[in-house]
């Protein structure tokens, strides 16, 4: 009786091994947790489950600069957001970015930086948020500081950005535009947290950091 | 009855040879071309390049292709997993544990992105009929070090990719012009939209690795291209994820095509009686200098093979042009100084007292040398200073 005990123990045991063996090769588990400097982001409103977005299109009222609008479709290209440091203090390419951190959020296909101010939005009347600047290249008004808790900014954790200057949190209530850019919605910022200005990585080309140093100064 | 039998033993010989032949192992190293203490990345940057060259699509009439292949794939699986190597390096391809689970399409995509560089050329001709997702470039700020010894960047890419979901959808939608006979000779033309019936799709997230390779020498706005690795089309192929190298400036050195730029401050006794000194290069060796001549400011000096590896070629290196700026001293000199009786030293330069009376000797020379006239150094180019010197 005994035997077979051990017996049955023993087959356990070993399949269970041949089973933790074989799941690690199935495939390497993501090991990059955070949203880090230089990576390439589509941000999901949690709240009403669009993604940033922007586009050839200026603001009709307020400041005319090119408008920010949430999209409901994930395949678009013209709704990745590339993560940079503020002007003049770029961060290390594959660092992760702390809670807290100053960043600009730089649109990919236009190059200009997420940007608001002190006008007024289209549809709601909280406070515009445009994309400004070239290349790249804007003014103060483009930083934005991730709030989150703990150290890092997660990946699958939401996350507010509050606009350094204005004191604005990026948000979206859900009134949506017409014709041309029908279905989307606005994007504002608000003087308060709430339930609307949470937000969270989704797609994306995330830069790992450099694992090994460049000179071998220990050989 | 005898051929049969020297048959049959020569059968059992060849499988006999196979067998001892296959489990020998295959020396990884020698597939990959490095050295058993190949870094990481010198394995990665050896896999990229041959990758190239034995892909079976490249190499359609060796009917060894595909073995080749294989085996470069099976070296890199192994060498560049630590744990691997070190049951490699200890007991030989028959000591690894587990076998061969990765695919090599993983590992070659994982380079060159998901339809691999076979359609890089021919993407343009096979386009025309198959809708295309957006691309996406990242630009990816690179430092002169990484310029100089080559990198290689991990990145995660997160996508949505096209799966099979229950039911049909609507797609290839178009408007078309329908003729309707209202009458005898009388017909109307009306426009109406037409689909075709497909099946479903939904956009699922999918995540993998991907390795980007610096190349030395690689100069600003050159794109590395992953196919397939951008937005998905739902009627169509995906596009391309493109990382644009944009190269950092650095502090010390300044670049200009492959040769390299900096300045070097020497104090005034230096600039006088010649000096030794180090320089750090990017990947931390030093570079010796030596001068036993007078340094006049603005000076450059030209040292050959010390610049940037060209990106073509990489055994032809730029120069570094080092140009010398000469630090005069802060305060003025008091009488005693300048008497040269005072053998302390001014501004921490000892000697200097001395050489001072030098100092004035030597500055009504300069000032009779006639204007224009340069150094036959070929080695070394001055730039002479009109102004001369002021005390």
């Amino acid at each position: 009786m005994k035997m077979e005990i051990i017996h049955a123990v023993h087959v356990l045991v070993k399949s269970l091994l041949i089973v933790l063996l074989w799941s690690d090769c199935e495939g390497r588990e993501s090991e990059l947790d955070y949203v880090t400097c230089g990576s390439l982001v589509k941000l999901l409103n949690t709240r009403h489950n669009v993604r940033l977005h922007s586009h050839d299109v200026k603001y009709g009222s307020g400041s005319g600069q090119q408008s920010v609008t949430g999209v409901e479709n994930a395949d678009d290209a013209n709704s990745y957001w590339q993560i940079r440091g503020k002007p003049n203090l770029p961060c290390q390419r594959g660092a992760a970015i702390k809670c807290g951190q100053a960043i600009r959020i730089t649109h990919m296909k236009t190059g200009r930086n997420l940007h608001t101010h002190h006008f007024s939005s289209p549809l709601s009347n909280n406070q515009e948020v445009s994309a400004f600047g070239e290349n790249g290249e804007g003014d103060d008004l483009d930083v934005w500081a991730v709030q989150c808790d703990g150290t890092y900014w997660e990946r699958d954790e939401a996350v507010r950005f509050k606009h350094v200057g204005t004191d604005a949190f990026l948000s979206v209530t859900g009134e949506q535009y017409g014709h041309p850019i029908r279905g989307q919605r606005e994007v504002h910022g608000m003087s308060s947290p709430n339930q609307h200005n949470w937000w969270r990585s989704m797609e994306g080309v995330f830069i790992q950091p450099n694992m090994e140093p460049l000179h071998h100064d220990e050989l | 009855m005898a051929a049969k039998g020297m048959n049959l033993c020569n059968v059992c010989c060849l499988l006999l040879y196979i067998t001892t032949a296959v489990l020998a192992g295959r020396d990884f190293y020698k597939i990959l071309g490095v050295s058993k203490s190949a870094s990481i990345r010198d394995i990665k940057k050896a896999y990229r390049k041959l990758a190239l060259q034995l892909h079976p699509d490249r190499n359609q009439d060796d009917p060894k292709a595909q073995d080749k292949f294989a085996d470069l794939g099976a070296a890199y699986e192994v060498l560049s997993d630590e744990e691997k190597r070190k049951q490699y390096d200890a007991y030989g391809e028959d000591g690894l544990k587990e076998g061969h689970h990765g695919s090599h399409n993983d590992i070659f995509s994982s380079f060159f992105g998901d339809f691999g560089f076979m359609f890089g050329g021919n993407r343009q001709q096979q386009d025309r009929n198959i809708p295309r997702g957006n691309d996406i470039i990242l630009d990816l700020e690179v430092t002169l070090e990484e310029v100089y010894s080559g990198n290689f960047v991990e990145v995660v890419r997160n996508k949505p990719v096209a799966k099979e979901a229950p039911g049909k959808r609507k797609c290839n939608c178009r408007q078309e012009m329908r003729t309707t006979q209202l009458g005898p000779g009388r017909f109307q033309m009306t426009q109406e939209m037409v689909c075709d019936e497909c099946p479903n799709v939904k956009l699922v997230n999918e995540e993998r690795t991907l390795e980007v390779e610096i190349e030395q020498g690689v100069r600003d706005e050159m794109e590395y291209p992953f196919i397939g690795e951008g937005e998905p089309h739902i009627d169509g192929e995906p596009g391309d994820l493109r990382f644009r190298i944009k190269v950092l400036k650095h502090p010390v050195f300044e670049r200009r095509g492959d040769d390299l730029y900096t300045n070097v401050t020497i104090s005034l006794v230096e600039a006088l009686v010649g000096f030794e000194m180090d320089i750090a290069h990017l990947d931390g060796h030093k570079v010796h200098i030596v001068r036993d001549k007078i340094t006049k400011p603005g000076a450059r000096m030209w040292k050959k093979g010390e610049g940037l590896p060209n990106f073509d070629n990489i055994n032809i290196r730029g120069s570094l042009i080092i140009t010398f700026d000469v630090e005069f001293p802060q305060t003025q000199l008091d009488e005693q100084q300048k008497d040269g009786e005072d053998e302390g030293s001014v501004e921490g330069h000892p000697g200097t007292s001395v050489l001072t009376g030098l100092l004035l000797g030597k500055v009504t020379l300069l000032h009779d040398l006639p204007l224009g006239k340069m150094p036959t150094d070929a080695k070394e180019m001055s730039i002479y200073q009109a102004d001369g010197c002021n005390f």
